[in-house]
Parts: C-alpha cells; structure tokens; sequence
C-alpha cells in the first residue's frame, strides 16, 4: 500500500475579503482584499495565519488551538459561520465576524453573553445525594442519549444563526446552551430541575425548530433532534409558563380534534385577556376565524386515528 | 495612576494546574484572582490530553510498570521521585473523584465498568482518546465561575512585582481593551505549561509565547533542565495549522496496537511493539530513529514520511479516536490511508526551579504549578495534583502573613515598556516578523544540537533582540485587541525564553530523552543526572547543578550510547 496524499485539484490562489471594524476609532465597517498562495490541504486559519503573518497585517482574530477543541475560532465565510481551522479554504472568501455578536475588533466578537446566561443554568450535575466515590455506578447506556452532545465545542455558530436569537431580547437561551442544558438534564446522575430552567430561564419553547443551529453545527450535533427536543418533552409539564402552556394546547386540540384550534390554543395559553377577546373579535370580522369554531369545537374526519397515533407514540 | 487589585493568591495560568490550584486555594478560605491570557479552559495545553492515567496500588506489576513509565520513559531520570510517590496517592485518591463529582463521565462499557487502555500501564477516555482535555477543563471552567472567583480572560501578565525581597504580584495588559493594571497579591503561582510555540511547527497554542518563563527570567528566578525539550514525530504536515494533530504512537483504546511510521520508500522504521517494546511512552524512541531516517536521506524532520493506522481496525479507530476525524474531513480512509507528518517542538520538561514539597520557586512569594516547573514533564494529572499543592499552600500561608508593598517605580517602568511598543510607522518591521524569526531560529536549532549550533542560535536570538526589537512598529495604536501591541510582547517573552533554553543546552554536556547532542552523544547518569540550573541577575547569567535523588528507581547503567538506549 501506498502513503497516499489524496490528489485534488486546489486552486493556486486565495482571495480573501476580511472585514474590518474597531468600535473606537471606526464609524463604519470596511473592507480589506487579500490574494494569498493556496497551500495543500489548505484550511480558512491557514489563509487567515499567512495575511497576519507573512503580509504582517494586523487585524483582529481569534483563535487558540487549531485543532478543533477550543471552539474559538469561527467566523463566517461567504455569509455561513465556519470553524476556521477546521474548514477547507475557498478561492474566494469573504470573512466577518459571526451575527449576533458584538464586535471587539474586525473578526473577534465577545463571547460574555453566552457564558453569563450559560451560568444562569447552573451548568454542573447538580446533586441532593452525596457523591458516591469514584467510579460511580454507571453504563455506557445511561449517558448514551447524550453523546453527540458531548461534541460540543461552544464554538456558537448555531447562536449566531439562530432567528430567534435575532430577534433584540427575546429571552431565549440559543442552541448552545440548550445543549449544554439537555446533556444535563439527560444526566443520571443530575437532580437539578432542569425541567424548570428549560422552560423559564431558556425559554426553550422559542424555538422554531428551523433547524439551522443543526446545518452549521462543526461536530455535526443533531441539536433540534437530541438536545432542543428531548428539554421540550421535558419542559412541556412546566406549565406555569406560557411556552409550555402553549405547546400543550396544541398537542390537547391536535389530539382531540385532528387539528389546531387557535382560539383554543390562545385561550389555554394566555386564559381570557382583554387584548385577546379584541383580536378574536377584529379577526373574526376579517373572516380569519369563525367564532363557531371556537365554541362548537368539532373533530376532524380522522380525529380519531390521529389520536390512536398519538397514543401509541407516547406509551412507546 | 494604575488599578491595583487586591487578592490573597494570584493564580496565572487557566490549564490544569492554575484551575485546581485556584479551586484548592478557595477551599482554603484565601481570596483567589486568576489571569487567563486566552480563555480559560480553552486554552494552552490542557485540552490536548487524550486521556488520564489511571494509578492502581492493587496491581504490582502495573504498578511497577507506571513507576519505569513516570521515572525513565517520560522524565529520563530527571523526575523527583519522592514528589511521583506523593501525586501517585493524589492521583489514587484525589482526582478523579475531584472530576466526577463535578460530572465528568469517563468511559465504561455495558455493564458499567471502566473502559481502559490496555497497555502496560491504564489510562482512562472522557468521551474518546484525544477529547478528554476539553471535556475536563470544561467542567473546572464552570466550577470557577460558579464560585463566582474573579477572572480576567484574554489578560496577559506582562511582568512579576517584587518587593526587592519577594515577588508580590504582577502587572496585566487585558488586550481586548487595552488596560493595563497592577494585581496585588501576597503570594503568586504561575501555571503557565510547559508547551509553547517556539519553533515554526510547534505544538503549543496561539497565545503561548513562554511568558511565565519570560517573567521568571526578568525577575531573577532560577531555571532547571529547560534544554529537555520533547518533540512530536507523527504530527500532521498539512494543513499546517493540523500541526497540533497528533497520530499516537502510545498505546490507543480499544486495541494492543499503535500507530506506525514509514519512511518515504514506505518501510516502516518504527511502531512500539517492535522497536521499543519496553518503553511505555516511546516519544524519544521515535526521535531517535526518525534521526536515522533523516541521515539516510529517507525522511524530513518537515515531511517525507507517514504515520496511520491502518493495520488496524477502522472500526476500533472510529470508535475510540478522535483523531479519526481528521481523515474523514481529508476524504481518507483511516483503515487504508496514511498521512504525511512533520516534527513539533512539543512541551519542556524542565522549567522553574522548584520545592515540589510545597511547589515554592527560589523567590519568595512566587510559585509555580505544572508544566512550568522542573520536578516532573506534565500532563493533566500531575499538573492537577500540583495546583492542589501550590493553592493549598499559597493560601495557608497567605492567610497567615501580611501584605508587602510593590514597588510603584517598577509598575511605572513597565507601563512605560509595555505602551513604548503601542508605535504605528511603517519604518520599522513588524512584531510579527520577530515572532516568525525566533520560530524560524528554534527550529533551525532543531533536535540534532551542538556547541556550535547552539552558539549561532544564540548570536541570530541576540541580534533578533538588538536589532529587530527596538525597530519594531505597529499597523495601528488602537488598544482594542491589537494583535501587533500583542505580537510584539509575546516576541520579547519569546526571546527570553529561548535564550535560557538555548543557555541551558549548552550547559549540558551530554544527551539525555529528547535532547540530542552530537558532540556529546551518550547518556550520563553520573554526572548529568541533575537539574541543570540557569538564572540571570542584573543582566548576567549564572548556573549550577543540583543532583537528583533516586530512592525508587535508579537507573539501571551508569552511562550508555545515546543511540543505544530506550529511553
């Protein structure tokens, strides 16, 4: 056999657009173009490393390891937020910091938000028994629901295209942090009442389940599938809070009737309100609901089968 | 006027060591303030362990084996060996219930046993082989900052304070925002580790310019055994900045196998079992035969030979190796493709001159934990264990004593050093091409040492410092971030500590694990079984030696070959 280094047709050069911005001193951001040589295997750090130091310009980046374990280096290229030692280099690129951060200088953002909300959660296996001495009792299946989750860097590209997180104070934790709250919660070992923190402190019920967190996460976490979705099962018995009222309203008319009732959900969610009995009454007049509706609730044709389906899901 | 912070203890340094040594000084009662140049927990070394050592009394033989593993394969002799006996009870009894309790979860199979590696010695995986690292310092991250202890992130310590008698504290620039201020503190541990990147493949992280050596240089503080520098044989070549990807040739989880290397006509020139098979860390072994290779014409030390594993189960790798990843992301096959390698200058055994009774350096007031002392390599869990010793003691004794003033003269000359680089023009080099030169110089020093080698290294470092340094200027004056303000300290710290590890080198006459010299090529045990001790005071070198004791386990031959022996 062979040593084999994997022939692929690179392109010789590499041009960079990096985006330059100091809060202090500059009003607006600007734009500076590099043309780099392209190396082999040439990953966006490597064009990043050779305009600071072999043209020795002196922007702002950040980066640690290189290796993808510290998590600190991704920016978005081309509009996408990638891991910057991790990706290939593309002949064109376009670099930024990432979205819904703030800028410290050109690509570096600030990442003291995450970690103050992240400690909010209480992030550590929280425990009323007292610690058994190591190793304690434990399997390879008791924590193996969260083991993808266990990849995480923090590395926040999934906060910076969350659209919920865009959205100025919108009180949602992000995609990270609902990682960091789920492999917890997933725990055995933890006592905390992570349900609680799901639904008040994360506010995960925010969550669209767009999955874009999950289309740029670098160490491929299902994130909607095995993080977000397994802390709205939990959540959803939180119902003090109007997310998880929400969410249980819709599954109650869904299951009853075969389909959404929204009167129905707006009701069980927010109760009567002044505001609400308005916007039913203005939608009505708009034909957008039929007051019927909300009083003669009738089930849907196949109502029944849909709750059969539901049944069997839930007792699985 | 600058800011001065108060604090019991300042810890310096956020890898394995500053973090345990700040949670043990804290438990103590003492008030803690910690310095993180990067960010704790995701930077420096302390992420790139692959896995812990697992220590067991009950079996002796295993037992024996991590003592020949400790004393001759990792630390060549120059461990203290009363000091492996006190952390092998830490790491018996301490560490890992320490980690557990804060929810690390390490690898077991189905029926909840550990899973180990099965080598002469165990080691245990947090996750996989190559992931451990992050998931611990994660879990001491969050310790730190749910104890509410103040830190101050992506801050460098450009400067130890003394008393004239005692070191009382440090000067910090917080690059982000260009402040810089005074932390006043009874006692200081520097954890600084002991990887740095000195050389142009390097594995040591963005940050680490050697500042803890650096600053124990300037203020007078005596240096052991820092020519004892290991470097990595089977790193990645490219992409460059994969250096830090590390193809291990010691034992993997999962199977009795490990990696191998070939040379460029594809034979294989070294794999453990049969070249080594006594050697449980055979790092200085693949030096030595890489050298071989090199002298034949049949590898570089920046190329021209691979490592993989493809001998073994594709399945075994995926499952246990984080690495693995690195040839899915290159589009190979880890059960049939290999991947060219280079060398890195990788960590430094020696480093302060240390008391590993109480982790207390030759200056008052200063301690140091981890990889930044002389008394043992490294590695996650003697680092822990010395963060333990250094915080408890810190604090024991902070909490007893009063506090000393600085001397404000000296903040005043550091400022004025540390702002005298914030120069823009373009009539002047770059910091950066500072840095890039003293990479450029380590490197070319390389593995394969003499006087005379030695000697011009240390005249291109001299002329780096009188001629480059003074000229240096800045793209900007911004105090936000400037990476060339940052660049340009980091090449003074760098210089510093090249010229110590340089001098120390030369110092040395003979050759000993990974330090290599041509001119003295066998191993010494009769006379260089010692720290070899550098220090400068007003501007002169000085050194000594200090012999080392070996109550446990002495070496075996007086003096031998260097080629010859195994370790």
């Amino acid at each position: 056999m062979s040593p084999s280094l994997k022939q692929t047709t690179e392109p010789d050069k590499v041009r960079l657009r990096i985006y330059r911005f100091d809060p202090a001193i500059d009003r607006a951001p600007r734009y500076d173009s590099y043309e780099v040589p392209h190396t082999p295997r040439m990953r966006i750090m490597d064009a990043l490393d050779y305009v600071h130091e072999t043209l020795a310009v002196d922007f702002g980046y950040r980066w640690l390891c290189g290796s993808k374990k510290c998590g600190t280096c991704a920016v978005n290229v081309n509009g996408s937020p990638k891991l910057a030692c991790w990706e290939e280099a593309q002949p064109e690129m376009t670099i930024e910091p990432m979205d819904n951060m703030t800028v410290i200088r050109d690509l570096v953002t600030s990442r003291d938000p995450y970690e103050a909300f992240l400690a909010k959660l209480q992030p550590l296996v929280i425990r009323k028994r007292e610690y058994s001495g190591f190793p304690e009792p434990l399997t390879e299946a008791d924590v193996a629901s969260a083991v993808h989750l266990r990849d995480c860097i923090q590395c926040l590209a999934c906060q910076s295209v969350c659209p919920v997180l865009q959205q100025p104070d919108s009180g949602f934790a992000g995609p990270a942090l609902l990682v960091a709250l789920s492999e917890l919660s997933q725990d055995p070992r933890d006592e905390g009442d992570r349900a609680k923190m799901a639904a008040k402190e994360a506010q995960v019920f925010k969550c669209v389940s767009c999955y874009e967190c999950e289309r740029v996460c670098p160490v491929e976490i299902p994130i909607v599938g095995e993080a977000i979705e397994p802390l709205k099962r939990l959540a959803y018995r939180e119902k003090s809070t109007p997310g998880a009222r929400r969410a249980g309203a819709f599954l109650d008319s869904v299951k009853k009737l075969g389909y959404v009732n929204p009167s129905e959900v707006a009701l069980k969610t927010q109760g009567i309100t002044w505001n609400g009995l308005r916007l039913a009454f203005r939608m009505a007049l708009r034909g957008k609901i039929r007051l019927t509706d909300a009083l003669f609730k009738r089930p849907s044709p196949g109502a029944e089968t849909i709750k059969t389906t539901y049944d069997a899901g839930e007792s699985r | 006027m600058v800011d001065v912070l108060e604090t019991d203890v300042l810890v310096i340094g956020g890898g394995a060591a500053g973090t345990n040594a700040v949670l043990k000084a804290a438990d103590r009662g003492a008030k803690v303030t910690m310095v993180v140049k990067g960010l704790l927990g995701k930077s420096g070394c302390s992420i790139f362990a692959a896995f812990t050592p697992y220590f067991q009394k009950t079996d002796e033989e295993i037992r024996r084996n991590r003592w020949r593993f400790m004393i001759r394969y990792y630390n060549h002799y120059l461990a203290d060996q009363e000091y492996c006996a006190r952390m092998e009870d830490y790491m018996c009894t301490e560490f890992y219930p320490d980690l557990e309790r804060l929810g690390v979860y390490w690898r077991r199979d189905a029926e909840g046993r550990l899973e180990m590696v099965q080598a002469r010695t165990r080691s245990l995986v947090a996750h996989k082989q190559g992931a451990t690292g992050p998931i611990l310092m994660d879990k001491r991250r969050r310790e730190i900052f749910r104890r509410g202890i103040p830190v101050y992130e992506e801050c460098a310590v450009t400067s130890l304070l003394t008393n004239g008698e005692r070191v009382v504290g440090a000067t910090v620039l917080d690059y982000r925002r260009g402040r810089f201020f005074v932390i006043h503190a009874k006692n200081t541990i520097l954890a600084t580790g002991h990887s740095d990147y000195l050389a142009t493949r390097a594995t040591g992280t963005r940050e680490q310019s050697a500042d803890g050596i650096a600053m124990a240089v300037r203020t007078g503080a005596e240096l052991a055994n820092l020519e004892i520098q290991w470097w990595h044989v089977s790193d990645v070549l490219e992409p460059k900045s994969w250096m830090r990807y590390h193809l291990y040739p010691n034992p993997l989880m999962g199977t009795l196998e490990t990696s191998r290397l070939y040379n460029s006509q594809g034979e294989m020139f070294y794999e453990q079992k049969t070249h080594s098979p006594g050697a449980a860390a055979p790092y200085t072994e693949q030096l030595r035969r890489l050298a071989l290779e090199v002298a034949a014409g049949r590898a570089r030390w920046d190329g021209g030979y691979h490592s993989g594993y493809d001998h073994i189960r594709a399945e075994t790798i995926n499952t246990y190796q984080h690495q693995a990843k690195v040839w899915s992301k290159l589009g190979l096959d880890v059960g049939k493709d290999r991947i060219e390698c280079g060398i890195t200058w990788h960590m430094r055994h020696g480093g302060l001159n240390v008391n590993a009774e109480r982790m207390e350096t030759s200056l008052p007031g200063l301690y140091a934990a981890g990889g930044v002392g002389c008394h043992y390599l490294g590695g996650f869990g003697p680092a822990s264990f010395d963060g333990k010793v250094a915080g408890e003691a810190a604090a024991d004794d902070a909490l007893a004593s009063g506090r000393k003033p600085f001397s404000q003269e000296a903040v005043a000359v550091e400022e004025k050093r540390v702002f005298g680089f914030l120069r823009a023009g373009s009539d002047g080099p770059r910091p950066i091409q500072a840095k890039l030169r003293i990479r450029q110089i380590m490197w070319d020093l390389g593995y394969v040492k003499n006087e005379r080698n030695m000697q011009a290294a240390l005249a291109a470092l001299q002329a780096v410092r009188e001629e480059t340094v003074p000229r240096l200027r800045l793209q900007s004056t911004t105090r936000n971030w400037n990476t060339g303000w940052m660049d340009a300290l980091d090449a003074c710290a760098m210089l510093d500590a090249c010229e110590a590890t340089v001098r120390s080198g030369l110092n040395r006459k003979e050759s000993r694990g990974p330090f290599y010299r041509e001119d003295y090529p066998y191993v010494d045990n009769e006379n260089w079984m010692c720290r070899n001790i550098v220090k400068r005071m007003n501007g002169e070198w000085q050194s000594r030696t200090q012999p080392i004791q070996a109550p446990y386990l002495p070496p075996e031959k007086s003096r031998e070959p260097f080629f010859e022996a195994d370790y």
